[in-house]
């Protein structure tokens, strides 16, 4: 039994790892055709990492059209730079840098727009539609809630798995500051949470 | 909810999000325009550099040859936002602590000097300040522009060496009134 066990959890890894290359020679191939000016393996390649891009364009802003804005950026800015991606990196991650390049740009440039709109309006954000349910749900929504600098660390590296290292240079700031930003994100959370009634 | 606990929901919280819309139209529509010129708007912003680093140096020389009576009090309505670099890279601590140093004294400077005098200033700070915002705006969209960023790190000398300019100036005026 434990002998068909292993066999077939062997079969099964060595079945995913041949789907895995399967989908990374496929993706290779898409980006080597896009990178010789193919709209069509682009666009092959915008759906296989739209979701994730668009996915972390709306945690960061919180908004969806400003996430639709940022996610549309970073894929025409993926395009103008394809020459530029040597494969160093995981190409979702090299798309990602680009999108919270995008998100960062965004932020900055409407800052004083959004303080001036913050500013004469008192509304609760709408809820995002993240596709979370549950309590999930509500931590979405929290982490919404949070000011800007610990939104996007806690996104990067709390929900998005980047290591602290990773996200300070996706953000622009010190290791020791990304650390900084997740306690804080964490204390501003566990208050949220606890006021509306989770406790664990 | 603990720490460890907040951590595992947030690992478990969706990282891929279906638009409500499909993005893919725009995005075609905006690869397919004509690729302009890259080097026509960097020459343009070389060039407006030049100009501007040429205007500036002439008005303030200008101003410092200014010997009509000062006495004046005005408070400065320069707004000195943080110094960016693009969106990658910051400043070092070095230039912060010099050009915050000096726009402390800014106040007093004006002071010190015409109106006219000041009003030149400000409006070579008003125009430097316009071509850092611009190149910063450019540097978002083409991060890795070299080019813009040596123009970038220019302009910032050139707000550091008119501030510092501007302080030498109302001190030689001081010392002529002592005088």
């Amino acid at each position: 039994m434990a002998a068909l066990l292993t066999a077939e959890t062997s079969d099964y890894s060595r079945a995913m790892a041949t789907v895995s290359t399967d989908a990374q020679a496929e993706e290779a191939m898409l980006i080597e055709q896009a990178q010789r000016s193919s709209k069509r393996a682009f666009e092959a390649l915008y759906r296989l990492h739209i979701d994730r891009v668009y996915g972390v364009c709306l945690r960061m802003t919180g908004n969806v059209s400003e996430a639709e804005d940022c996610a549309q950026d970073a894929f025409i800015q993926a395009w103008n730079k394809l020459h530029l991606f040597r494969g160093d990196s995981a190409f979702s991650t090299w798309l990602h840098r680009i999108a919270v390049n995008s998100v960062l740009g965004r932020m900055r440039k409407s800052k004083r727009e959004q303080e001036r709109i913050m500013a004469v309006s008192d509304e609760t954000p709408p809820r995002l539609e993240t596709g979370d349910s549950g309590e999930l749900r509500d931590l979405s929504d929290a982490v919404n809630q949070l000011p800007e600098g610990a939104r996007n660390v806690f996104v990067l590296h709390a929900v998005y798995g980047y290591s602290h290292d990773e996200t300070g240079e996706m953000l622009g700031i010190a290791t020791g500051t990304s650390k900084a930003q997740l306690h804080r994100a964490k204390r501003l959370l566990a208050q949220q949470l606890k006021q509306e009634g989770f406790e664990a | 909810m603990n720490d460890e606990k907040l951590m595992q929901a947030a690992a478990r919280l969706a990282t891929d999000v279906r638009p409500e819309r499909d993005l893919w139209a725009g995005i075609e529509a905006a690869i397919s325009e004509p690729v302009a010129s890259r080097w026509r708007p960097m020459l343009a912003q070389a060039a407006a550099v030049l100009l501007l680093v040429g205007a500036t140096s002439t008005i303030t020389y200008l101003a410092v040859k200014d010997t009509s009576p000062r006495a004046i009090v005005t408070t400065p309505d320069m707004i000195f936002e943080q110094a960016s670099f693009g969106n990658r890279y910051t400043l070092g601590p070095g230039f912060q602590d010099a050009r915050n140093g000096l726009v402390a004294e800014l106040n007093v400077e004006f002071a010190r000097l015409s109106p006219e005098a000041e009003a030149d200033i400000k409006a070579n700070l008003t125009m430097i300040h316009t071509a850092i915002n611009n190149m910063n705006d450019e540097l978002e969209k083409d991060p890795e522009n070299t080019l813009l960023q040596e123009q970038l790190l220019r302009m910032y000398h050139e707000e550091l060496a008119l501030l510092r300019r501007v302080s030498g100036l109302s001190r030689n005026v001081m010392m002529r009134n002592d005088i």
